[in-house]
């Protein structure tokens, strides 16, 4: 153990022990010199008669460096020397099998950094393992997830024995009002525990109290991130204590704390954090009904989540007992909060990864088909060196050296590839990563590079080192170096040519799906025209001033007296619609995509009977007469709103097609009524003017759920206004004009999110096609390393039968049989690829059917792929073939 | 060297020979590789005669098992010299060595004086 110490050591300091080696000697030396000296020798027959006396130098330093060092270190230090020289004489290999496993290595090591950057320790809380999230399930005609209420999550936290602690939690946008002009930000309503529960705590003052989360005396406290903090208050250190303006309430909110930099909450995006006893109205947080927020929650050491699940079980049917109006069929689903962040990228990257590890599998093909053509060049070398002793073990050790250094060699310009690669991919990426999430050419990143291009190493040396076995000696001796490879070789390479092509099918095949999938997503109809359609969202702040009092005001979450906006959204509106280049414009509680919207239960007069499971729900939204008009939704019957009705205390409503098929297919639904809550509820009934086409209004290809829209006129209620307007012209030209507009009307107008509506449409894309570019280019590689792989093998295999290519020709065959031999060859090996290639993909389909949209493996567009493949295989066994017609009958019989 | 005497390289003795003198050079204290063949020199009359050379993997070999400690020092003529000490180690199988080689010296005397 001491002396393998010892050993290690040495090999760091190799050098050192060298030189100290050679002091030592010739201290020996010179003593001994000195000593002869003084016997009265010469100087010179001295120093002879001492080198005499001492012996071979050079051989006893490698005898003593022996035992320092590892022998067989030493002979595979040799190895690789050898190996680095066979390269270097064959360059045009080595740069073709280097550069090959340099695509295949640097893909997977890109590929692997991203899928490892959303491994769950990349979240940047202790413990992250143990922190997940509450969401409130309900079982309809399928489970459908939903929020907590909050007095369902004061049930959870009092009853639950799974958890450290439950924290509520929602992100909304808030407007802060300071000095310069109003700045939208992203605001997380948490509960006191949260900071404690996600392990991180503020950097100056604290986090929230139990008695400032209190829903009866809330306090206006606000913490804030550090980020905030250095952009509005110049990262003063005084600032706990302060107080600032958060409106739209224009509450005052004193600052308690400042999170540590880095830190944006579970949104990722948060930059103030208030108390979450101010998230809704005391009203609305009494209601076990209203559900809208997700609880995160901190699993006890030891608790797994199916103890948790089940204790949740328990806690959510007893809840259902107790309080069957709201709580029917309600359920809790304990969900880990990395799946949470990361779940969405999961399936796309995991079949990226299986992609590039198959594109790294064709290289591999690649370079052990040159190999085992490189040991058939070599059996003589092979033979020579069995003879003059060699071990079988010693020389398979060889060429698996020899391969090793090739695919670190192919590591080594692989990874220079995925540094670019990452960096492209991030900064192309429309897929945003969170921002913890940093994909890079770490340590872990590199073990496996290393790890993986060793794997290919031994796997690409294996093969032709096995294949190689049992040479006969004197066979081989006796052999022309250009003889054709043994039956056995030829049908190994066989083998892997058709493996390179069935795995190119696959790869082919998967773009070709992706690339259909993402064409049918753009030619997608998401109910509205989205071309030249500018969207934005304004928050219209209120002023105190108390107004006449609105008749009739029945939305609980607004305190009474409501206080009065600065300015009218249908004046501002005017502003916007006399702009030049804006056809038509419109004004709603929330657009399309735009990720806002809630929804209500309804109930349609003379409707059947209904459970907790197919009770009616519906998505509200609050428009102004031409919203139909602007983003050019069909009304299918009926008429839109006139603006007469657009008032408080109309009730009049507009409903989508999927209302008039639930109650009254076949029938005329204009003038029949629908009210929220149940039939008994003590809403006012509201009488359908007109249907409109269902819109894609929550996410394309298709809303979460079912639930159908329902449109009720507009008024000026509600202080986050989305407005979309057709423009004549681009409409991204428009966003300055746009924006000065609103500065006009009012200067305390924040205008966020200002986007065309085709990039709200294409962000609700953009994964497929991020997916479908990157297999794309996966599917390119895999084509080009497979025909570059035919290629190889059918000239190798003309050049080894131009002997009897020759005979043939002499006897009387013509080009076109050459050409037919060769190619027919060549055409059972790429038509047996592409038959397995296709089962293959069959079998495959399951893993990227999450990833596709309206397509099945049996597309044309894979159909096409596998066409493309064909075409350029066959290519490229024809040129050979062409080549070998040219033989000349002489020739070929002489080159022997 | 002599032409009267007859000198014996150690190698050509038992295996391990080597390894015990050294080990037995250096119980006297501790010193560099040409002393001790000067020693083994001395003390064998100068009939075990070391191939010098062959002194080194030998040393680095007992170093590398633990048996002895290095350390680099000046000579008695103010050179930069490698010294080197036994460890406790090495003293233990000093003196296996050495019941070993007693009991093979014996054996070997007992056969040769069996007429």
């Amino acid at each position: 153990m001491k002396a393998f110490w010892h050993r290690l050591v040495a090999i760091v300091r190799r050098r050192r022990l060298d030189r100290d080696l050679d002091d030592e000697l010739a201290f020996h030396l010179a003593m001994r010199e000195a000593d002869y000296r003084t016997d009265g020798l010469s100087a010179d027959a001295a120093r002879e008669e001492a080198r005499r006396q001492f012996g071979n130098v050079t051989h006893l330093k490698e005898q003593t460096r022996d035992m320092w060092t590892f022998p067989s270190l030493e002979s595979f230090r040799q190895d690789i020397r050898y190996a680095l020289r066979t390269l270097r004489k064959s360059p045009g290999f080595t740069f073709v099998a280097v550069f090959a496993l340099a695509v295949g290595i640097g893909g997977n090591t890109a590929i692997f950094s991203l899928v490892d950057a959303i491994r769950s320790r990349a979240l940047p809380y202790p413990d992250p393992d143990r922190l997940v999230q509450l969401w409130g399930n309900v079982q309809r005609t399928r489970v459908e997830r939903r929020g907590a209420s909050y007095p369902d999550y004061l049930d959870w936290r009092a009853q639950s024995k799974s958890f450290e602690d439950i924290a509520a939690a929602d992100a909304q946008w808030m407007t802060f009002v300071g000095s310069d002009e109003p700045e939208r930000i992203q605001t997380e309503f948490v509960a006191a525990p949260y900071f404690s529960l996600l392990g991180v705590s503020p950097a100056r003052g604290r986090g929230f109290e139990a008695n400032e989360d209190d829903v009866a005396r809330p306090a206006p406290v606000v913490v804030l991130s550090d980020g905030f903090w250095k952009r509005r208050f110049a990262a003063d250190p005084q600032v706990i204590g302060r107080t600032i303006t958060l409106c739209c309430a224009a509450r005052q909110y004193t600052v308690v704390g400042v999170m540590p930099p880095g830190f944006k909450g579970l949104s990722d995006t948060a930059e103030l954090w208030v108390p979450f006893a101010l998230y809704a109205s005391p009203a609305t947080m009494a209601a076990r009904g209203s559900r809208g927020f997700v609880a995160l929650a901190r699993l006890k050491p030891g608790v797994t989540l199916a103890t948790a699940q089940s204790e949740m079980d328990t806690i959510s049917r007893r809840l259902e007992q107790a309080y069957p109006n709201t709580n029917e069929k309600r359920a809790v689903e304990v969900s880990p909060l990395a799946v949470e962040l990361f779940g969405n990228l999961r399936p796309a990257l995991l079949t990226l990864m299986a992609a590039v590890a198959f594109v790294l599998l064709i290289a591999c093909a690649n370079v052990a088909n040159l190999l085992i053509a490189r040991s058939e060049a070599r059996r003589r070398e092979i033979a020579v060196r069995t003879a003059l002793g060699a071990g079988r073990g010693r020389l398979l050790r060889q060429l698996v050296t020899e391969s090793c250094v090739l695919t670190m060699l192919g590591a080594a310009v692989g990874l220079i590839l995925a540094r670019v690669a990452v960096a492209t991919l991030i900064a192309q990426s429309p897929v945003t990563f969170p921002s913890f999430a940093t994909p890079d050419l770490d340590t872990r990143v590199a073990v496996f590079t290393i790890a993986v291009s060793l794997v290919c190493g031994l796997l690409v040396g294996l093969v032709p080192g096995l294949q190689a076995q049992a040479p006969d000696l004197s066979s081989s001796l006796k052999e022309s170096a250009r003889s054709s490879g043994g039956r056995q070789s030829q049908r190994l390479r066989s083998a892997l040519v058709i493996a390179e092509v069935s795995l190119a099918v696959v790869l082919l095949v998967g773009a070709g799906l992706m690339i259909r999938s993402v064409r049918n997503l753009a030619a997608l109809n998401p109910g509205f025209d989205p071309q030249s359609v500018l969207t934005l969202h304004v928050s219209i702040p209120r002023t105190s001033v108390p107004p006449a009092a609105p008749a009739g005001a029945e939305a609980p979450a607004t305190p009474a007296p409501a206080p009065r906006p600065v300015v009218e959204g249908r004046v501002l509106l005017d502003r916007l619609r006399a702009i030049p280049g804006v056809a038509a414009a419109t004004l709603a509680n929330g657009l399309p995509l735009d990720g806002d919207g809630g929804a209500s239960f309804y109930a349609a007069e003379g409707q059947p009977a209904v459970n907790a499971q197919n009770v009616p729900r519906i998505y509200v939204h609050l428009v102004t007469p031409d919203f139909f008009s602007t983003l050019r939704i069909p009304v299918v019957s009926g008429r839109t709103f006139n603006d007469a009705e657009i008032s408080p205390t109309s009730q009049v409503a507009i409903v989508s097609e999927g209302v008039v098929k639930r109650f009254w297919p076949g029938q005329d639904p204009i003038g029949k009524r629908v009210k929220f809550g149940s039939l008994t509820s003590s809403s006012p009934w509201m009488s359908i003017v007109g249907v409109v086409g269902e819109v894609k209004y929550r996410g394309l290809p298709q809303n979460p759920t079912a639930d159908p829209d329902i449109y009720l006129p507009f008024a000026d209620r509600n202080s986050l206004l989305g407005i979309a307007l057709r423009t004549t012209v681009p409409p991204s030209s428009l966003i300055g004009t746009v924006r000065a507009a609103v500065r006009a009307a009012d200067p305390s107008i924040p205008v966020y999110n200002i986007a065309t509506m085709d990039e709200l449409v294409s962000r609700q894309t953009s994964q497929s096609r991020f997916t479908m570019w990157l297999m794309g280019v996966f599917a390119a590689c895999a084509l080009m390393l497979a025909v570059v792989g035919i290629y190889g093998v059918m000239s190798y295999l003309v050049s080894q039968r131009t002997r009897e290519i020759g005979i043939r020709l002499a006897l009387g065959a013509k080009g076109q049989d050459i050409l037919r031999l060769v190619v027919g060859n060549g055409a059972r090996l790429i038509g047996a690829g592409i038959v397995l290639g296709i089962a293959a993909s069959f079998a495959l389909q399951r893993l990227v059917s999450s990833l596709l949209f309206g397509v099945t493996t049996a597309d044309a567009a894979a159909g096409f792929a596998v066409v493309i493949l064909a075409a350029v295989a066959m290519l490229a066994c024809y040129l050979p073939a062409l080549r070998a017609t040219r033989v000349s009958p002489l020739n070929a019989l002489r080159s022997e | 060297m002599g032409e009267t005497k007859k000198a014996t390289a150690v190698g050509d003795m038992l295996p391990g020979t080597l390894d015990m003198l050294i080990l037995k050079a250096l119980s006297r204290g501790e010193a560099h590789g040409y002393s001790i063949v000067q020693f083994i020199h001395g003390a064998s009359r100068d009939v075990l005669k070391v191939e010098e050379g062959a002194l080194y993997p030998a040393l680095h070999r007992l170093e590398v098992r633990g048996l002895l400690r290095a350390e680099w020092g000046t000579s008695e003529n103010n050179r930069r010299a490698k010294y080197y000490r036994l460890t406790a180690a090495g003293r233990r199988e000093l003196e296996a060595e050495a019941a070993y080689w007693d009991r093979v010296a014996a054996a070997v005397t007992r056969v040769m004086q069996t007429t």
